[in-house]
């Protein structure tokens, strides 16, 4: 038997410091480790924090009445459940156990809304176009000759300088205020590959401005 | 009169933003850094960054933290 110490994962976070571990457990994990089933309070729990959840983004489930919300609720704590027992090793104490149970219950609640409101209510086909401008974007008559300018810089960039995807995902995400979610479902992709084109098309579109001499801030004015 | 800060809003893209997958691994300890009355910016600075710009990942956080404030003491066995 060897009598090396045994080596231990650190956890770090982003500042590259070690994260400390969480004094409360629950009752659920010995349960759940030693006969793989999760206790029956453990699912009435997830349940109830999914059907809180779906309460929350209720806005965004129209189409739901309150027996379809309930069936949802239970997928979403089923589904929540099988990742929380596959993943009960990965438990390393460094929040409360029911709150690491609980995100896998919300981003469950999260894949589902975002899947129900793409079959409801896809993004629209048409080409969006800058005459959907949001009103606080539209130039308005009392504007500065300077403002316009700065929006026409803007429309030109956004036609001559991003990639047709980064374009695709501007326009449908913060013009026309289509769901991240909803808009990667549409596009056979995932939330964080969705955000990186929408990261860049921002930067791109800041870089242009400043280049064309209408930059938004200071710092971009003397960069 | 359209707002300068609009477009500022509508183009931010902060240098630091750790983006959306960065953030799953570390919600849970991120809400109760916040629960329990501290700054998480100081752990998870690219994370802060980013969902003050990603609802997605700001509607997660925020179910995150609403459940962990809610149900917490509801582990009854």
């Amino acid at each position: 038997v060897s009598t090396a110490p045994r080596r231990t994962r650190r956890p770090t976070d982003q500042s590259g410091a070690t994260a400390r571990r969480a004094d409360g457990s629950s009752s659920w994990i010995p349960t759940i480790r030693v006969t793989s089933t999760p206790p029956p309070s453990s699912t009435t729990s997830c349940k109830r924090a999914a059907t809180h959840e779906l309460h929350r983004r209720r806005r965004q489930l129209k189409a739901l009445s309150g027996p379809e919300l309930d069936d949802v609720a239970q997928q979403c704590a089923d589904d929540a459940m099988m990742k929380i027992l596959a993943r009960i090793d990965d438990f390393e104490g460094l929040s409360r156990f029911t709150t690491w149970a609980y995100k896998f219950v919300i981003f469950e609640v999260s894949s589902k809304v975002a899947r129900h409101a793409w079959q409801h209510h896809p993004p629209s086909a048409e080409e969006p176009t800058w005459e959907r401008l949001p009103d606080t974007l539209t130039p308005k008559p009392g504007d500065q000759a300077e403002r316009r300018e700065q929006l026409a810089a803007l429309v030109k960039a956004v036609e001559e300088d991003l990639t047709p995807r980064q374009r695709e995902v501007f326009v449908a995400i913060a013009l026309n205020d289509v769901s991240i979610d909803v808009l990667a479902l549409q596009l056979d992709s995932n939330r964080n590959a969705i955000y990186k084109n929408l990261f860049d098309a921002r930067r791109k579109l800041r870089a242009s401005l400043a280049a064309a001499g209408r930059p938004l801030s200071d710092e971009e004015a003397h960069a | 009169m359209t707002d300068p800060h609009q477009l500022d809003e509508l183009l931010r893209a902060q240098e630091g933003d750790a983006g959306c997958d960065a953030g799953v691994p570390i919600m849970d300890q991120y809400v109760e850094i916040e629960l329990r009355g501290e700054d998480p910016s100081e752990r998870f600075p690219g994370t802060t960054i980013h969902l003050r710009v990603c609802p997605g990942c700001r509607a997660d956080h925020d179910g995150v933290l609403e459940a962990a404030r809610r149900f917490a003491d509801l582990d009854p066995e």
